[in-house]
Parts: structure tokens; C-alpha cells; sequence
């Protein structure tokens, strides 16, 4: 019990931000129905059909909804479907945070040294992570009702608590999974192995709805037996035995994770590759770049940013190899045909295809902008930025190395992807405007530069708080943009989000005042930031 | 004023750093000449590593200024670390870089870092530099710290806790490092708990509590209010030699057993050599003092409250 109350302890800070994201969210996607989709059942059709086009576009991510016109089958889609992605990428920093952070930190070595075996601790941690996301869950469920009733609804209670089950199941199958994943490998490469386990998983049971080869292989993603269920809408469905397969996929990673850390040393992985013996070296590195401003700092990431890079040109020729399909289902509904009639005319696939891959490529962007900032912060409490500062550097000069870094490794990250993106979207027969592509996939970089510009601040304010605080801006300006005209946010706060300053550029070119605005808000974040840490002390 | 200021490698004054409720550093007034070697004594929380950190310009003072070598350590930070290898307490998380990269990191950050000192230090400590920073033990890890100190031969080392984590022959190098560095004409500002340590080094030393300066003394002051506890068995079929050691100076405290005495011996032990020197003594134990009892012993008081520093 000491154990699980400590594994809570260690993650009440994921526990309370995923709960409070997850409320939010839900209220807001329920709350929201009620202002788009209108009082008759004439509009609430005519909002389901908009839904399902939508729905479409996203076929590769979400499952298609049922009965969009209504509460239940909007917010699914919407809000808990989304949910459960966000709820996977915690359990896989949880996991791996337990299974190999907390190692590192000495904390896994000090509660074995209390007498708690290894396979009690693996449970104790999981336990954690479940009462942690149960409680998330239970807040999402919450905040379902509360929304439903500010629209003079009601909902049934069991279909809530089915929902809820379900997010705990899939998000606790997941922290399993990558805990098994990480005990296979060494420290610095299990957060990726595992990332890219799970989302091997996801896209297997995703894609499987526009491949139909991938099919037979459905059955061994928890994500499969998370889309078997969708029990909010009228005429949805609860699938019991799908959910009793996510709590067995738990259970039995779990026990097989318990299984392998007791066979492995600690700090080891379970499979280690023999090391040759060599004679010891005295010299330093000799390599040239280590010498070289910027240059030593892109050294020190290339691992990070190669996978960024390969992972967002692996998805770039998914959305590319996609889009017909996409748009093959959406001239399939007669009444889109006039609508879409006019996006023909200006070339659909270039349309459908900008709005799906540059959508996920910010969410990308500002992702590997907040893991630069995690990265920052981590210099700081780890002691390396008061290493870094007792060499002849001043504290603007750190701030300006990092924020050149962040934009040389993002420059690389999007000319790959965009590279990637024109020569698979070409092979598809689909042929994008270079130039248009090319200034689309560079004004991914102000789009990060804004993240890093306010999380450069944050590590320079609070570094321990950093990395949350910049995650909920994130979430904060993508819920601006979602649901600023539906809620008739004034013009200027829609502005303040980078998601909407970011625009169309593939289809409708730069915007030149919003690229402005987007390297105003970098560089009032980088200013501040420096004048941030002039004040503050390091180490204290 | 001025004058004093350019010439001390470290000058202080009226230097506070005030944490809130009684904890930090208060009204600091230090001098440390050029070239010599200065030990910084006190026990954990005392205030130390603060007033590391105010030299390093980590921290800004609440109130007072620092100066190294004549230069604002606030102001002229950049200027001042040129001239500075620094030691901190804990080493840092450096993951999977390997020694030599994180040498050639920092090393490129500093500039003008000449290799060759570099290897003769690693095989002075016999640091593997090849290996990952993750894999070396606390031992290699304070190596290395020593090594990113040392490297740039600085005009002056600030090091807090510099012997932390090594073992004892490591510890021997490392002292007679820090005698050819003062002896080539380096100044060393040095913090430690441990007071053999400081004696080994140490020109002068300068006794901390609670975040106040309360002794500066000369190495021979230290020796003399110094003390060891010392127990002494004696082979059963000799007679020990009460008298004699009663009245050897500096022992006091003398207690007697069958065949075994327990005293302290404050400064220097050739009293008690003298003492017992025509008996046939089967074993001899010195221990030294914690630095609280020393502080119990020269102050009268009791254990001070720990501070966090």
C-alpha cells in the first residue's frame, strides 16, 4: 500500500494535469455541440453529415462515429476518441518513467532496498497508475454530464461509467505495454521504443480501416478493443469482452514486465549485447563540432532529431498514400459533390491533403517544442546548466544557443518531412505547388519557435513547472483555435494561438501578418526569457 | 579599498544571500590573497555552497557585493569565469555522453582548453574518458568534475567538496594536484566538512555556522585548537604509564582501564608519543572529531541546527 500511496505521490502532478486537460476538454466539446449544432432536428442532421465528412478526413486516426448529430456521438468522436490517444502518450511517460527514469534517479534502488520486491513494485507502480487514470477518467465522465446537463439533457449514468471503463482500460494496457517495452531497452532508447511500440499498435489498428491487408493483424492492438465499443450515442454499444481483453493485455504485461526487471540488473536492459574489452582512453574528443555554437548542441541531439524526422516523413507518405481514399469517401456523399465541386477546381487533393498533414504536423511541431523545453529544464535541475554557466558564457548567450538549436533542428525536421511529403505525394499522383509546399513546411518553424519562445520563458521562470505549464499552452491554444469562432472569441485571443496564426499555407499561401504576429510572439518569448534568467539564481 | 579589492584573488563584503527564516549567508567579509589556498569550513547547511554560488554568480546577493580579482562577480560574470575552474558540489547528470565528450563539450564552450593537460589529468586519476558518463561510478564522476576544473589551468579554483566520493589514494593525488597548482601559482578557495582535509591543503581556513563567518585562523591556529580522540591498548603483561601521561601536554580527558587508556589530544601528539614511548603499545587509535563536535568543543555550544545551504 506504501508503495502505490508513493507511486501516487511520484505522479500526482500527471494525475491532476490529465484530469484537469480531460475535463476541460470534454466540457468544452459538450458544451460546444450545443452552440454549432443548433436546436432542430433539421440542423442537427445537417451538423451530423458535416461530422461524418469530417470524420472521414480522420479515418486514418479515429474511428467513424455514430450518430454525430447527437451529444453522445459528437463528444465520442470528438472529445474521448482524441482522449485516449492523449491518455496513451501518458501512460507511455509514466511507464517509462517508472521503468527507467526513476532507475537512473536511484528512486527504484531505494524502495527495493526496503525490502519491496521487484514484482510488488511493478504492481504497486501500475496500481498507481490506475487509481491516477481512473481519476482522470472519472473527471472526463464528469465533465460529460456537467456538459450535457448546461444543455437541458440527460444521460444515461452506466453509459458514462462505460466510456470512463473503457479510457482507464485502454490507457492502463498501454502503461503495460511500454513498462514490458522498456525493460527490453537500455535507458536512453526506452521512451523511444517503447513510443514507437505503442504507436505501431495504433497506426496497425488505425490504418486497418483504409488497408484492408492490415486486418488480420488488428487483433493484437488495444486500440482494436477500444473502437469495439462506443457506448455514448443513441444505438451505441458497450463490447464487454473487448473490454475484459484491455484489463488482460494490463494484466498480463504487467506480470510479464514484473517477470523480466526480476531477471535483468538494474539499470541494465533485459537484453544486453556483449561489450568488447578496449584499452582505456586519456584524450578528450577530438571531434571538430564540439567547438562550433549550435553546431555541438545539434551533435549532442541528432539521435532525437533523426527520429523526429524519420517519424513525421513516415506519416507525411501515410497522409500522402491517404488522401484519394479520403477523398474517394467524400465524393461518395452526394451533398458534398456541389460543395466540393468548388475545392475541384483548385485541386482537392492539394486541399484535403494540407489540411490533414499540416494539422498533425503542428501538434507534432509543438510537441518536439515541448520536449526541447523538458530537455531545458532537465539541464537545469540536473545541474548542467550550472556546469554550462561556469564557462565564460553569459545567460543570454545559453538562452540564444538553445533557441538556434531548437530552430536548426526544426529547419532539418521540416525540410525532410516536406521533401518527404512531395515526392510521396507525387508517387500518389498528386502534385503540390513546390513553392507553396516549401514556404507550408518552413512555417512549421515559427509555429515551434512561438512553443519554444514561451517554454524558454517558463524554464527560465520555473523549470520544474515548465514542461506542464507550456503542455497546458499547448492544449490551451489548440482548444483557441478549435473553438474560438464557436464560442465567439474575441479576434485578438483567437490571435494568441499559433495553431490559428499557422492558417492554410498550402492551399491559401502565407499569411504575412501571421507569420509577423507568430515571430513576435518567438521573439517577446526568447526577450523575456532572457531578462527572466539574468535574474533568477541556478541552483538554488 | 580599491586597491585591496584588485589585489585579493577573493574579496567580499558585507556579502548576504537571505533564503527567508534564518537560512542563507549573512554579512560575509572575505579575503583571499592571490596564491594562496583557502579552505572554507563548516558543517552541512552552514553556507557554503551559497557562498560558491555567489562567487560563480549562480546566485545574486540580497545584499553586499563579491569580487574576484578585482572583478564584479555579478557584473562581470563572463570575465570572472575565465579566470575561475569550479567545482560544484554535486556533479552533474551528463547521460550517455561519454567523459571525453563532455570534456570536449564544456572544453569548447571555455575555448583555448590545451588536450594535452587534459589527458595528463585523466591519467593522473586514471579516468577512463572513453567510457559514457552513465556507466562511471560516484568516484569517476567527482574525476571527471576534477578534470573540468583543472583543465584550462585557471588562475583561481573554487571547489566545494572536491574530495567527495573518492577514494582514499585518489584523495592523496588529488591533494598533491592542488600543491603543484598553488605552487604554479593558482589560488584555491576549498570547502569541506572534513577538518584533516583542509589541514592537508590549507594556508588558511575560515570556520562557518548558521550562515555566519566566525573564525578566519591560520593552519598552525587550527592545529592548536584542534583535537583527536585517541585510544591506546597496551600489551597485558605492561604497566601503563599513568603519570607520565597525565602530565604530557595536550593530553586531557584521560581515562584508564586494565590495559587500555582513552583521551583527547589537542594540537600536537608528541606529548603523547613521548608518553608511552617505553611501553609496548599492541594497538593505537586515532579518531577525528565531526566538525560539530569540534564545534562543541571550541565554541561550548551545542550542535547547531542544520541549514540547508
Amino acid at each position: 500500500m506504501t508503495s502505490v500511496l508513493f507511486g501516487l505521490r511520484l505522479g500526482r502532478w500527471g494525475m491532476v494535469g490529465f484530469s484537469a486537460a480531460a475535463a476541460v476538454s470534454i466540457f468544452v466539446q459538450t458544451a460546444g455541440f450545443y452552440q454549432v449544432a443548433g436546436q432542430s432536428a433539421g440542423d442537427r442532421a445537417a451538423f451530423g453529415a458535416s461530422m461524418a465528412t469530417l470524420a472521414a478526413r480522420f479515418v486514418a486516426l479515429f474511428p467513424p462515429p455514430i450518430r454525430p448529430d447527437t451529444v453522445g456521438g459528437y463528444v465520442e468522436f470528438r472529445g474521448f476518441h482524441p482522449l485516449a490517444l492523449i491518455f496513451a502518450v501518458w501512460a507511455l511517460a509514466s511507464a517509462t518513467g517508472f521503468a527507467r527514469g526513476d532507475e537512473e534517479r536511484g528512486i527504484v534502488e531505494v524502495a527495493l532496498a526496503t525490502g519491496t520486491s521487484r514484482i510488488a513494485l511493478v504492481a504497486a507502480r501500475t496500481a498507481a497508475f490506475a487509481v491516477a487514470i481512473c481519476v482522470a477518467s472519472a473527471a472526463a465522465g464528469a465533465a460529460f454530464v456537467v456538459g450535457v446537463a448546461s444543455g437541458g439533457e440527460s444521460v444515461e449514468a452506466a453509459r458514462v461509467i462505460e466510456v470512463c471503463a473503457l479510457l482507464a482500460a485502454v490507457g492502463l494496457s498501454c502503461y503495460a505495454l511500454a513498462m514490458l517495452v522498456a525493460q527490453f531497452a537500455a535507458v536512453r532508447t526506452a521512451t523511444a521504443a517503447a513510443g514507437v511500440v505503442l504507436l505501431t499498435l495504433y497506426l496497425v489498428n488505425s490504418l486497418s480501416r483504409a488497408f484492408s491487408w492490415l486486418e488480420t493483424w488488428r487483433w493484437l492492438s488495444p486500440f482494436r478493443y477500444y473502437d469495439l465499443s462506443q457506448p455514448l450515442p443513441p444505438g451505441g454499444y458497450f463490447d464487454v469482452r473487448g473490454f475484459i481483453v484491455l484489463i488482460g493485455i494490463a494484466a498480463l504485461a504487467t506480470a510479464a514486465a514484473g517477470v523480466a526487471f526480476q531477471r535483468r540488473d538494474l539499470g541494465a536492459s533485459l537484453v544486453r549485447l556483449p561489450s568488447h574489452m578496449r584499452p582505456p582512453s586519456y584524450a578528450p574528443s577530438a571531434a571538430p563540432w564540439w567547438r562550433v555554437p549550435v553546431v555541438r548542441g545539434l551533435y549532442e541531439r541528432r539521435f532525437g532529431i533523426i527520429v523526429w524526422s524519420l517519424g513525421l516523413a513516415l506519416l507525411a507518405v501515410l497522409f500522402a498514400s491517404l488522401t484519394k481514399s479520403i477523398v474517394q469517401v467524400l465524393l461518395s456523399v452526394p451533398a458534398l459533390v456541389p460543395y466540393l465541386s468548388i475545392f475541384v477546381r483548385q485541386q482537392l487533393y492539394p486541399a484535403v491533403l494540407g489540411y490533414t498533414w499540416f494539422n498533425v504536423a503542428q501538434l507534432l511541431f509543438a510537441a518536439f517544442a515541448i520536449t526541447q523545453v523538458a530537455r531545458w529544464s532537465a539541464e537545469d535541475t540536473d545541474g548542467r546548466l550550472e556546469m554550462m554557466l561556469s564557462e565564460p558564457l553569459s545567460r543570454a548567450a545559453i538562452v540564444a544557443e538553445r533557441m538556434a538549436i531548437l530552430t536548426a533542428g526544426a529547419l532539418v525536421i521540416a525540410a525532410i518531412s516536406g521533401v518527404t511529403l512531395y515526392y510521396s505525394s507525387h508517387s500518389q499522383g498528386i502534385d503540390l505547388n513546390v513553392q507553396r509546399l516549401v514556404t507550408a513546411s518552413l512555417m512549421l518553424v515559427p509555429f515551434g519557435l512561438v512553443f519554444a519562445g514561451v517554454g524558454s520563458l517558463l524554464a527560465a521562470w520555473n523549470p520544474r513547472a515548465a514542461v506542464g505549464v507550456l503542455g497546458a499552452f499547448a492544449f490551451a491554444s489548440y482548444l483557441d483555435t478549435e473553438l474560438g469562432t464557436i464560442y465567439k472569441l474575441p479576434l485578438w485571443l483567437q490571435d494568441l494561438s499559433a495553431f490559428k496564426l499557422f492558417g492554410t499555407p498550402l492551399v491559401s499561401g502565407v499569411d504575412g501578418r501571421n507569420l509577423a504576429l507568430m515571430l513576435a510572439l518567438a521573439i517577446a518569448g526568447v526577450g523575456s526569457s532572457i531578462l527572466a534568467m539574468q535574474r533568477r539564481d541556478v541552483g538554488a | 579599498m580599491l586597491l585591496e579589492m584588485a589585489l585579493a584573488a577573493i574579496h567580499t563584503s558585507r556579502l548576504t544571500k537571505d533564503y527567508g527564516a534564518g537560512h542563507g549567508l549573512f554579512d560575509l567579509d572575505l579575503h583571499v590573497a592571490d596564491q594562496e589556498v583557502f579552505g572554507y569550513l563548516g558543517p552541512n547547511g552552514s553556507g557554503k555552497t551559497t557562498t560558491i554560488r555567489l562567487l560563480m554568480g549562480m546566485v545574486r546577493p540580497t545584499a553586499g557585493s563579491a569580487h574576484i580579482f578585482g572583478l564584479d562577480c555579478v557584473r562581470d560574470a563572463v570575465e570572472v569565469k575565465r579566470k575561475v575552474g569550479y567545482l560544484p558540489g554535486d556533479v552533474p547528470q551528463f547521460g550517455s555522453l561519454r567523459g571525453g565528450e563532455v570534456v570536449a563539450y564544456l572544453g569548447g564552450m571555455r575555448g583555448g582548453v590545451d588536450r594535452r593537460n587534459v589527458q595528463s589529468l585523466a591519467e593522473r586519476f586514471d579516468l577512463d574518458l572513453s567510457r559514457p558518463f552513465r556507466e562511471y561510478s560516484s568516484g569517476n564522476k567527482q574525476k571527471l568534475a576534477i578534470v573540468l576544473a583543472f583543465m584550462h589551468k585557471p588562475d583561481l579554483l573554487i571547489l566545494d567538496e572536491p574530495t567527495s566520493g573518492l577514494d582514499p589514494l585518489n584523495q592523496q593525488e588529488f591533494y598533491a594536484l592542488l600543491r603543484e597548482t598553488r605552487d604554479a601559482g593558482a589560488t584555491i578557495f576549498l570547502s569541506s566538512h572534513v577538518l584533516s582535509e583542509v589541514e592537508h591543503v590549507c594556508d588558511r581556513i575560515g570556520i562557518l555556522r548558521s550562515g555566519r563567518l566566525v573564525k578566519v585562523a591560520e593552519l598552525e591556529e587550527l592545529r592548536r585548537i584542534r583535537f583527536h580522540r585517541v585510544e591506546v591498548e597496551f600489551a597485558p603483561d605492561e604497566s601503563i604509564p599513568e603519570t607520565q601521561l597525565r602530565a604530557a601536554p595536550g593530553v586531557e580527558n584521560l581515562a584508564v582501564g586494565e590495559h587500555r587508556v582513552t583521551c583527547t589530544v589537542h594540537g600536537s601528539f608528541d606529548g603523547l608519543l613521548h608518553a608511552i614511548a617505553g611501553s609496548r603499545v599492541t594497538d593505537l587509535v586515532s579518531t577525528e572529531p565531526s566538525l560539530e563536535e569540534f564545534f562543541l568543543s571550541f565554541f561550548g555550544e551545542p550542535k547547531l541546527k542544520a541549514l540547508p545551504s
